[in-house]
């Protein structure tokens, strides 16, 4: 399993990651989400230990990974983000390669290339030079190298960039299916990849873990759900309570009616035909309003046409948390002012160079988001919808990291 | 030491796939024969001209010959071309030490030198063994010769593999591995005749000054110490190089 412990990294001003911590238990296959330069590579590269982090601990099968790096190495199978191999080998003197340096015994590799072959299909590439390889090729031998030894860990960093549609499909099966067995850190872009292979997802944002948990937790907590309801515009029954006069409804009774339901906002009215009234709307995380839309239509002797009630989709979840995160950062400090006060300011300078792979050079970026406290408290008022999502996005959905914090 | 031998073998296999070994090896080869046989004026003339039984101005050769050229095209690449490609990523995260990554890495690069210096001994051989016989060579100072040879090229090898390790440019890796090389190559000449006491003294560091003994036929063992020392400190300086990403 996978352990990380308020891991943060520096990269001179610039803080990658900002005390992430996270468990990956074994068996499961977690997603690693979140946008360009927030934090999922360089998170990934400390628990491969390639780098190390400027606080925090991670600890990866029960080995630390600052003291014990060859015990953690020998464990985890990784495919960094556009895996680079060693163009002038073959395809089979690279896989030998690898499996020379992790010390297996050659009978026990043929064995275990029998399975690699098949499952990244590479056997009709595997005597040609990597250099003369697609980009798609080269990505399978990568994964490929990362299974020789049946890690028990996978950390796997966007293993499907650059891979055409079927082959994404053919790895996402693949890794479903060995995810039985292993514990599987998966970094992605694709959140279609992420519903198709992981239960569970952790999505990161600034270098601070924004959401942690089941797809489906996410989802409810970080977003709203949306209801939709058509009621008929022209017709009504008898029944329900007596005393209410039963008469054709109008668009503002229906509204009216809908909005005293509990926990209901944002409402809009949808298009339809003459015969229709119906609307969209809001509900809060966690409830269920539609009991009470259908004892509302029953009391009012509305005929239901419709009644919808949906989860939002995790790319609506993913676009919230993200953004409302940036946008939560304009306004607030990152570190805390009595632990280093000498960094914030040159924290929010270095903001804006969102390259997933950040050197202490690139860290001094574009300060287009370089926004004053008060400025922030202007763009609050701003209450869209996109905005109010934003906000309670970063207040619910995460578990774990601090960005429920205000600014 | 089976990684090391690992990383050494596909570093040293990796210079055979391209045509870069072949080339560098008789071009060296082609340029060595041709100076030794036919000689330049300023550097004692051909061998023919000496009219002794010595390989005195192969010994001279050789070391510039590596600095200028072989040395510099050899490790530029070692480390600085890993970081640029991103393949070092993948090194580092087998299991292996850094240390062994730095050592892979040196005796490949070094065996394949030490592969050109060791085809000059084709030159004493068939001049004097088999099939010429051009009299009786002294194989004393040959001896002599060629562990100067070795142990130059190990700390010509160990100067190129740190400055690879400090950049991620191939380019520069190569300019400033041959500025240094030349530099401690021809530092004793530039030095010796001097006024400033201080900048004679500069040619105990000279790599040319440090050598000539062996090339007489003479194994000092402070000039031993100082190839032996130059080695380690540019291998501890690579590996800590090479450490350094973890706190970038």
């Amino acid at each position: 399993m996978i352990e990380a412990s308020s891991l943060t990294k520096r990269y001179g001003a610039f803080r990658a990651l900002d005390k992430v911590s996270f468990e990956v238990h074994r068996g499961e296959v977690v997603g690693f989400l979140g946008p360009n330069g927030a934090g999922k590579s360089t998170t990934m590269r400390i628990l491969t230990c390639f780098i190390s982090a400027s606080g925090g601990t991670a600890r990866v099968h029960g080995h630390d990974v600052f003291d014990e790096p060859l015990e953690v190495r020998k464990k985890i199978g990784y495919l960094p983000q556009r895996a680079s191999l060693y163009g002038e080998m073959s395809v089979w003197e690279y896989l030998t390669f690898v499996s020379d340096m992790r010390g297996l015994d050659h009978g026990v590799f043929k064995k275990r290339m029998r399975d690699i072959v098949e499952v990244c299909g590479i056997a009709q590439v595997l005597g040609k030079d990597i250099r003369t390889l697609s980009h798609g090729y080269r990505q399978r031998v990568g994964l490929g190298q990362a299974l020789v030894h049946n890690p028990p860990i996978l950390i796997l960093d966007e293993p499907t960039s650059d891979l055409d549609p079927n082959e994404k499909a053919e790895v996402i099966r693949y890794i479903k299916e060995i995810g039985k067995e292993r514990t599987i850190l998966l970094s992605t872009h694709n959140l279609a990849e992420v519903e198709a292979a992981c239960p569970r997802a952790i999505i990161v944002s600034k270098g601070r873990v924004v959401a942690d948990g089941s797809l489906e937790d996410i989802r409810t907590k970080s977003g709203r759900v949306r209801y939709v309801v058509t009621v008929d515009e022209q017709r009504t029954f008898e029944g329900g309570a007596k005393a209410v006069k039963k008469s054709a409804p109008t668009a503002q009774e229906v509204q009216d009616a809908l909005s005293a339901l509990p926990g209901v906002s944002h409402f809009k009215e949808l298009p339809t035909d003459d015969r229709a009234h119906s609307f969209e709307f809001g509900g809060s995380p966690g409830s269920d309003v539609r009991h009470d839309i259908f004892q509302l239509c029953v009391q009012k002797g509305w005929y239901m046409l419709e009644l919808r009630r949906e989860a939002r989709s995790l790319e609506d979840v993913f676009k919230a948390l993200t953004k409302g995160d940036e946008r939560a950062d304009r306004g607030r400090k990152i570190v805390a002012e009595e632990e280093e006060p000498e960094d914030e300011a040159e924290d929010e300078e270095a903001e804006g160079d969102d390259d997933d792979e950040v050197e202490g050079d690139e860290a001094e970026g574009d300060d287009d988001d370089e926004v004053e406290g008060d400025e922030a408290e202007g763009d609050d008022d701003e209450g869209d919808d996109k905005d109010e999502d934003a906000d309670e996005a970063s207040n619910a959905g995460a578990k774990k990291g601090p960005s429920g914090k205000k600014g | 030491m089976r990684i090391i031998w690992t990383i050494a073998k596909r570093e040293f296999k990796s210079n055979f796939i391209s045509p870069l070994a072949y080339v560098v090896i008789c071009l060296s080869l082609l340029l060595l024969g041709a100076v030794f046989f036919f000689g330049l004026p300023r550097l004692g003339g051909a061998f023919f001209q000496a009219g002794r039984a010595t390989l005195v101005q192969m010994f001279t050769l050789m070391p510039p010959l590596l600095a200028l050229v072989v040395v510099p095209v050899v490790t530029m690449r070692l480390v600085a071309e890993e970081k640029r490609s991103g393949t070092l990523e993948l090194l580092i995260t087998l299991p292996v030490r850094d240390y062994e990554v730095i050592l892979g890495k040196f005796f490949g690069a070094w065996g394949l030198v030490m592969v050109l210096v060791l085809t000059t001994l084709l030159f004493p051989l068939m001049m004097f063994v088999f099939p010429w016989k051009l009299g009786a060579l002294d194989w004393g100072p040959l001896g002599s010769g060629y562990l100067g040879l070795v142990l130059f090229t190990t700390a010509a090898v160990s100067i190129g593999l740190f400055i690879s390790a400090l950049t991620d440019s191939q380019v520069v890796a190569f300019f400033v591995t041959w500025f240094v090389l030349v530099l401690f190559t021809i530092l004793g000449g530039l030095v010796e005749q001097n006024s400033i006491a201080a900048l004679r003294d500069l040619a105990y560091i000279s790599f040319d000054a440090r050598l000539t003994p062996f090339s007489r036929g003479i194994i000092s063992l402070r000039d031993a110490v100082f190839f032996v020392s130059i080695s380690l400190l540019c291998l501890m300086g690579s590996f800590w190089a090479l450490e350094r990403r973890k706190w970038a």
